[in-house]
């Protein structure tokens, strides 16, 4: 009864641990810049801790690399429940430039769960103050994926019965006969 | 004096004020050339692949389902906002627009995906693209000489210059 | 009647220390943002930062989690008996079971349960940050026992109540010893309260938070609580030992005058703070090795009678 009580104040003091794990340091910037004067995210409470055993969320940004996978791993082990990630920048939201080089497995999501993604390359700290305020319910998402259709299939060919739709897709099989 | 020193320092940044923007609250204009998210719009897409071939992060997708139809498919994931697909495209149909408050709980939130219907040759049914001038020459349908004139007709689009480049040889022309 | 009284006032200032230090704390933040010209947290955001603590998953690991549960509440208990022995506005309610030895020991005690802290999570860097705190208290815990002691020869007694109501001051003309053990105390206040030119140990992104890299959850809020009030009983130990008592009668008039003088500490010690950069631990070492010798100077001085 005093945890339903106390988990109100949850997000009212949120303690942060920043974890790089192979990037760049471009987002490392971004993200210390949320922490100055002029964007100053310590108005909501969230202070920067050194240690992952005293922080709520995890700030992940750059891939998940083959040989700090898993540093990556433990520090998420570290982090006590309740607990939230978020996946700063495009490496670590899918691997970035450069997922198919030789040393990086990929985006962190691969090694641990995610519950926040912020892409850009680098966000901008007003983004990395939107995704926060996007956690704590604040602002609205307004991300939504979008599809455009002219028209729908299938298209009446010569062969008819050549065409066959699977999971939404429609091929022809035989190309070369026209 | 020390002290007098520190507290001098104190006094003098506190006449900068409260410099912390409001940012959630109010909203933040961005720089003129700002790169935020790019928006594809389908009504001016060729299905050139153009865009795909050209992505450093490889985040463009392009699959034919079929032979009149080709899906363009932009992953938002790994985009690095670099703004080579905008600058590309030949009909402009790729524009970096100013959005950078793309978070979200899913990361397929910001897929755009596009299903382009695309023109068929009316005599074997693929997509074409026009022949060059060298496959021209060796192509029914593209010769057009004057045979009443019996004048040879040029279809090159480069032209002889009248004025000879070097002045002491005497070129004949046509 | 005396036992009520004593009771009562116990119940009074563990109250005020535990509503009244995590104010304090917030306090000491916003004035930080000011002075670094940003709107800072809310005033009340160490309580909600307590709160949020006690729900975290407490993870033990490492060789002794019995040792890590109880320096967890070894400090959290000495800093409360700590709080016993001052007084806020009146008396001390335990000065008359309790006398100036144990007001030194208890202050030295819960200095050793961070030290204990240090060695039971056993990682490398509680063991650095231990070391440095080892170092730093080993030359900075007999300043305030001399200043105790120097009042203590003034005043002619060890009971708290001689001692803490200005006790200082007794006697007759320019006392010097008086004098240098004030400066002595007001230039070590930064450093008994672990605030930032002396931040060594406590709260560094050096060593990953020293000593408590490896607690979590309400073991930590224990810690961090024991910091808070740390602020709130060694300002209100130095205006006891040194600022003249304003007698009034009226218990509120005193607790009021008695938390406005120690707010005008905090805010001193929060602009000092904000100001400062951190000091290494050699610097530091030396600077409380000369303010030792300074103190021994003035215990010296008081012996000999003046």
């Amino acid at each position: 009864m005093l945890k339903d009580f106390l988990k109100k104040y949850f997000g009212r003091s949120l303690w942060v641990y920043h974890c790089n794990s192979g990037g760049c340091n471009g987002c490392d910037i971004e993200v210390v810049n949320v922490l100055t004067p002029y964007y100053d995210v310590e108005r909501f409470g969230i202070k920067l801790v050194g240690s992952p055993r005293h922080a709520d969320v995890m700030l992940c940004q750059g891939p998940a690399g083959r040989a700090t996978a898993p540093a990556l791993k433990r520090a998420y082990e570290a982090v006590p429940e309740p607990k939230l990630v978020f996946a700063i920048g495009s490496c670590a939201c899918g691997g970035g430039l450069w997922h198919d080089t030789y040393n990086i497995i990929g985006p962190i999501e691969k090694v641990i769960p995610v519950h926040f993604y912020i892409p850009g390359c680098p966000p901008r700290p007003e983004a990395i103050i939107y995704g926060v305020a996007l956690a704590l319910g604040v602002v609205e998402k307004k991300a939504v994926p979008t599809e455009y259709h002219p028209m729908k299939l299938p298209i009446v060919r010569y062969h008819p019965e050549d065409i066959h739709v699977e999971k939404g897709w429609a091929t022809y099989d035989k190309l070369e006969k026209v | 004096m020390y002290l007098l020193s520190k507290l001098r320092e104190t006094i003098l940044s506190l006449k900068a004020g409260r410099v912390t923007l409001t940012y959630p609250v109010d909203p933040r204009p961005v720089p003129e050339r700002f790169r935020g998210r790019p928006v594809f719009q389908p009504e001016r897409c060729i299905g050139c692949a153009g865009c795909a071939n050209n992505c450093p992060a490889r985040e463009i997708l392009i699959a034919d389902p079929c032979q009149e139809m080709r899906v363009v498919m932009y992953l938002g994931r790994r985009c690095t906002y670099c703004g080579r697909c905008a600058d590309l495209c030949p009909e402009n149909a790729i524009v970096m627009s100013q959005e950078y408050e793309n978070a979200s709980p899913k990361i397929t939130d910001i897929r755009q995906s596009l299903e382009i219907w695309m023109g068929t040759c009316q005599r074997c049914g693929r997509c074409f693209k026009d022949a060059g001038p060298l496959d021209q020459l060796m192509m029914k349908g593209y010769r057009f000489d004057d045979l009443g004139a019996e004048l040879w007709v040029y279809k090159s689009r480069a032209y002889l210059d009248r004025e000879p480049v070097v002045k002491d040889i005497d070129i004949e022309l046509d | 009647m005396r036992g009520l009284m004593v009771f009562f006032s116990s119940i009074m200032n563990l109250v005020l220390v535990l509503l009244i230090a995590p104010l304090f704390d917030g306090v000491t933040r916003k004035v930080t943002a000011v002075v670094q010209s940003r709107k800072g947290p809310p005033v009340t955001q160490s309580y909600m930062d307590l709160m949020k603590l006690l729900i975290k998953e407490d993870i033990e690991v490492g060789d002794s989690p019995v040792m890590q549960r109880f320096s967890a509440l070894l400090s959290f208990a000495a800093i409360l008996s700590v709080a016993l022995l001052i007084p806020m506005g009146t008396s001390a309610p335990l000065s008359g079971w309790a006398d100036s030895i144990l007001l030194i020991y208890l202050l030295t005690l819960a200095g050793i349960s961070v030290l204990l802290a240090g060695l039971a999570a056993g990682s490398t860097y509680s063991l650095v940050g231990m070391s440095r705190e080892m170092m730093a208290m080993m030359t900075l815990e007999p300043l305030m026992a001399i200043a105790i002691i120097v009042s203590a020869v003034h005043a002619d007694s060890l009971r708290l109540d001689a001692i803490l109501g200005g006790g200082v001051y007794t006697g007759s003309g320019i006392l010097w010893s008086r004098i240098l053990i004030l400066g002595v105390t007001a230039f070590a206040l930064q450093a008994f309260v672990g605030r930032m030119p002396f931040d060594v140990t406590e709260a560094e992104t050096e060593i990953m938070e020293g000593p408590l890299v490896e607690y979590s959850g309400p073991k930590l809020a224990l810690f961090k609580y024991a910091r808070m009030a740390k602020m709130f009983l060694y300002t209100g130990l130095f205006i006891a030992l040194f600022v003249p008592r304003i007698e009034t009668g009226y218990y509120l008039a005193d607790l009021a005058v008695f938390l406005a003088e120690q707010a005008v500490l905090v805010l001193i010690v929060t602009v000092i703070a904000a100001t400062h950069a951190r000091y290494r631990i050699d610097q530091v070492v030396r600077y409380y090795v000369v303010l030792f010798i300074v103190a021994l100077l003035a215990l010296l001085l008081a012996v000999i009678g003046s």
